[in-house]
């Protein structure tokens, strides 16, 4: 149970906003669509493998039997999760600082959303609303979004260096060669482990070793 | 409005938990202790599952408002296990790769949520997930969408090729050259199921 898997938090906020202000919030996530220009400050952070906002509706629960009380709501709801490199206060510091008219634009109609500066109401209404992962899975717990990215980058011109430098000359691979290490240094450098991600597995292990306790307890006193 | 971006998909569903108990322990308490108790990194379902990039199960036990008598206060009547994955691919074949490769964990995990005792083979459970899922309202990609396999085999050659660069700083062109052809033999790029990393992995086995 923890929200760190290896260099990424997983990170969810569940956020309430007016039925009728939902409708404009999902016109302003459309024009983001449309309009990628909005999303450049996002790009330009560079730390978020995949983010995504979801508007529920007040009436759009599911329910899937009758006998499941139906809910009856006031408010529709936003329900945001990422999964980005580092630490909680890195991230929102970073949202706050680089784009707090894009963070603005995706949280403006939600109830009680304090706008992004000054930064400490902002922390409060994140860790307010946040809800903690019981499981988070990342399928490369050694590796950034960049180094996602600058490894597909490196794998294509690695490739494509092969296959161009077999007849070269050994002075034209050598000029090929230091031409390919200037192009590709932003993807050069070893990965391994995070400082937060030694700390979460240590958290995690206790965890675990804690609810196996609890849970032969459990069976004892069944038995 | 898009579930997907590209090639990576974003699913986002909630699942309705039973409102009643077993024991001393609520239906809710049971789903949350047995996800808590889910293996982590290599060893958690989700590495099984092909194409996974990130997933998450939590439990929303309720909706929350800040201090203050100015606004109504929602409460919600069911407690709902909060499933989402980024993945790559169509939903269709992601979920039948969960339903075959984590079938166990995923009996454990939604057994005492709503209408899933009717849910019988991959069929059954695709059109439930279906039913449980909302639509995403923004999805932002900031990695790529390529498939796991990809992105894991790229990342270990990334990983090796740093380690051979700085391993191989002082050598002579004829000697870097061999050593090099060598090194990418050994990296069979063509060969996305060997040579490569493993889902979930957290240590490096270094090359040089």
């Amino acid at each position: 149970m923890s929200n760190v898997a290896g260099k990424a938090y997983g990170m969810n906020v569940i956020t309430p906003l007016r039925w009728w202000t939902a409708v404009w919030q999902k016109i302003a996530f459309s024009v983001a669509e449309h309009f990628p220009v909005k999303l450049k400050g996002l790009i330009t952070l560079s730390l978020i493998h995949y983010a995504r906002w979801t508007i529920i509706s007040r009436n759009s629960f599911p329910r899937l039997e009758k006998s499941q009380p139906k809910e009856t709501l006031n408010y529709s709801y936003m329900l945001f999760e990422s999964n980005f490199n580092g630490s909680w206060d890195q991230y929102i510091d970073s949202f706050s600082f680089a784009i707090p008219t894009g963070l603005d634009f995706f949280w403006a109609w939600n109830i009680k959303y304090p706008k992004s500066i000054p930064l400490h109401d902002f922390y409060h209404y994140i860790r307010f609303n946040q809800v903690e992962c019981d499981h988070y899975y990342n399928a490369y717990p050694l590796a950034s979004a960049n180094d996602v990215k600058s490894a597909r980058s490196l794998f294509h011109n690695l490739t494509q260096f092969n296959a161009e430098t077999h007849d070269l000359s050994d002075e034209d691979f050598a000029v090929a060669w230091k031409k390919l290490l200037v192009s590709n240094q932003h993807a050069l450098g070893s990965m391994g482990e995070g400082p937060a991600m030694s700390t979460s597995r240590e958290l995690v292990l206790d965890h675990r070793c804690t609810n196996h306790k609890i849970s032969q307890q459990r069976q004892q006193q069944e038995a | 409005m898009s579930n997907r971006s590209g090639k990576a998909y974003a699913l986002t569903t909630l699942c309705p938990i039973r409102n009643g108990h077993e024991g001393n322990m609520s239906f809710d308490k049971i789903t949350r202790h047995r996800i808590q108790l889910l293996e982590e990194d290599s060893g958690s379902p989700f590495a099984r599952i092909p194409n996974t990039y990130f997933a998450r199960l939590f439990i929303l036990n309720d909706v929350f408002f800040e201090q203050g008598n100015d606004v109504h206060h929602d409460h919600l009547k069911s407690k709902y296990l909060v499933f989402t994955s980024n993945f790559h691919g169509d939903l269709k074949p992601y979920l039948k790769g969960m339903w075959d490769n984590a079938n166990d964990t995923v009996r454990s995990i939604w057994e005492h949520a709503v209408a899933f005792d009717k849910v019988r083979n991959s069929d059954d459970f695709i059109a439930y997930i279906r039913k449980c899922q909302l639509t995403t309202s923004l999805f932002f990609n900031g990695s790529t969408d390529d498939e796991l396999r990809f992105q894991l085999k790229s990342l270990y050659i990334k990983q090796a090729f740093s380690e051979f660069v700085l391993a191989h700083q002082n050598k002579s062109t004829s000697e870097l050259r061999t050593a090099f052809n060598e090194f990418m033999q050994q990296m069979q790029s063509d060969n996305l199921n060997d040579v490569s990393w493993i889902p979930g992995q957290t240590r490096l086995s270094h090359l040089y």
